[in-house]
């Protein structure tokens, strides 16, 4: 590792429709990439991180984005991250995939498509996390006073690339971001 | 390559399960297993299994590398279950394995669950591959397969039309308030029980039936009856309970398996998956194979379960075979034919 930031970075983000991929030379971008598709991460993302490969072979280090987000979709970028990362023997970090989103603005709440007519949302003061993720019906957050951007109160907005990279330097998480608990419907009790 | 180095992942289900195979040799199968999770719901719970698997992956694999002492960059290549399974379950592990193979620029190959079921008995031995029956038993799948060639020529004989006799030995244990999961619980039961004590159902044997089902499987039936019984016989033992459900299960499985054998001309029955752990299903399929001249295999019990070292097998089978690569960014499917041994 040089200087602030690891010399090669290979940036995923699967926590929303999108799957996106960077690369990084520091914080130069070498490569960017994505696919759009709720059910594509699976597939998209081999292909967008082999297109990556093929500009820059030698990865420092892995960053990946740790939700919130729909959660099937969500574990294929993580666990694609940790493996790339230990066939590779190279450290990887995990972000809050809301941290990434890249706002305009000084006190604000970004939100993001929670399914089942919620939102992931969290509050923001001058680019910095004061409060969330969390998950609530988009009624609780309209009335909230800040700002919103993103799903149900504006254009669906994405992580931005850099800015995932930017947060993994200060605010990296270990865990997936699911805040929500698994529904306990065995599979022989479906039928 | 004659003796390829695989590493096999699976998540098909409730097993965490990383192995490592050097052509036919094993060289470590370790499982780290969600099933205390599920067991206060009765099941499988299948958000509860993905979230483990991921959890579990990177030091599964890791351990498997540990106890094999190789280094991930000397695979030759990565084998992966892609179905059929549970979606949300398979795609750990189909994205874990796309990740190392695209970090280690190796093939990648998306192996079927049930043929890799069958492909670990190769494991076992190492006797020339030849053409078997498989009896295929777990909680997710119940199946008789003609297997001519394992990498490229399966075909499905019969399957359940309704539960999965792994669910069926889990519904029983519940309602005999033994416990979960089911099989272990009521193999043990069954010991002290009497295996004709009550005559239950055995299904789609009756002549009507086999003209249409010849060699499918249904339980539902079955555990209608016995929950009949136990409403009408307050006073049930449960161990004859146990035992005569157990009995009915083994009976009809082996019944359809040996004239699946006679019928295709194979002298060969290969009993996989976990219910192939059962001591009964064992005892009874030795018996009856003996008299019928068939060769029965049944692969040690940690290599029955759902495992890794039965998907790094086939991947080694199919590189030795020359079958090509899956292409990059396969899927996961949830249900898919045995007669697709490796996703193209
Ligand atoms: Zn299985």
């Amino acid at each position: 590792m040089a200087g602030v930031f690891a010399l090669i970075s290979l940036v995923i983000d699967t926590a929303t429709d999108r799957t996106s991929v960077a690369l990084f030379h520091r914080n130069e971008l070498l490569f960017e990439g994505y696919h759009d598709g709720a059910t594509a991460h699976a597939e998209a993302l081999p292909k967008l991180v082999s297109d990556a490969l093929a500009v820059e072979k030698s990865i420092n280090q892995v960053v990946v984005g740790m939700g919130p987000g729909p959660f099937t979709g969500l574990r294929v970028g993580i666990v694609f991250a940790q493996s790339f990362a230990q066939a590779r023997n190279i450290a990887w970090r995990g972000v809050c995939s809301l941290d990434g989103f890249d706002i305009d603005a000084d006190e604000y709440i970004v939100t993001s498509d929670a399914r089942r007519k919620e939102v992931y949302w969290a509050k923001y003061s001058k680019g910095e996390r004061r409060f969330g993720p969390q998950v609530s019906a988009p009624d609780y957050v309209a009335e909230l006073p800040e700002k919103k951007f993103g799903f149900g109160f504006g254009p669906t907005i994405y992580p931005s690339m850099a800015m995932l990279l930017a947060k993994s330097q200060s605010r990296s998480v270990t865990q997936p971001i699911y805040l929500r608990r698994p529904d306990a419907v065995p599979t022989s009790e479906r039928k | 390559m004659s003796e390829p180095l695989v590493l096999g992942i699976e998540t098909s289900c409730d097993e965490t399960a990383v192995g490592i195979v050097k052509g036919r040799k094993l060289l470590a199968n370790v499982i780290a297993s969600s099933v205390e999770e599920h067991a206060r719901f009765g099941g499988v719970v299948p958000e509860v299994a993905s979230r483990a698997h991921l959890e579990a992956m990177p030091s599964t694999i890791q351990q498997a590398l540990e106890i094999s002492g190789i280094k991930l960059k000397d695979v030759d290549a990565i084998s992966v279950t892609a179905g059929p399974g549970l979606v949300g379950a398979l795609l750990v592990g189909v994205s874990a394995a796309n990740g190392l193979a695209v970090a280690l620029d190796k093939p990648l190959y998306g192996v079927n669950h049930l043929a890799s079921h069958v492909a670990v008995d190769l494991l076992t031995h190492d006797e020339k591959m030849r053409p078997t029956i498989a009896l295929l038993v777990s909680g997710g799948h119940s199946s008789i397969l003609q297997v001519s060639d394992i990498t490229s020529d399966i075909k499905s004989l019969g399957q359940t039309i309704d539960d999965a006799a792994g669910e069926a030995f889990d519904k029983i244990a519940r309602l005999l308030q033994l416990g979960f999961p089911g099989g272990p619980l009521i193999d043990k039961e069954s010991k002290t029980g009497k295996v004709d004590a009550i005559n239950f159902p055995r299904g789609l044997t009756n002549p009507k039936d086999l003209a249409e089902h010849e060699f499918d499987f249904s339980f539902s039936g079955l555990k209608t009856a016995v929950s009949r019984y136990l409403q009408a016989t307050p006073e049930f033992v449960r161990a004859d309970v146990a035992a005569s459900f157990q009995e009915a299960i083994v009976d009809v499985l082996l019944q359809k398996s040996v004239k699946a054998c006679q019928q295709t001309g194979i002298d060969s029955l290969v009993i996989a998956g976990g219910v192939a752990a059962n001591s009964r299903l064992r005892a009874v399929a030795q018996e009856r194979c003996a008299k019928a001249g068939i060769q029965l295999r049944t692969p040690p019990p940690a290599l029955c379960t759902d495992n890794g070292a039965m998907v790094a097998t086939l991947g080694s089978l199919a590189i030795s075979a020359g079958r090509p690569a899956s292409r990059l960014g396969i899927e996961a499917a949830s249900a898919i034919s045995p007669s697709i041994p490796i996703w193209a």
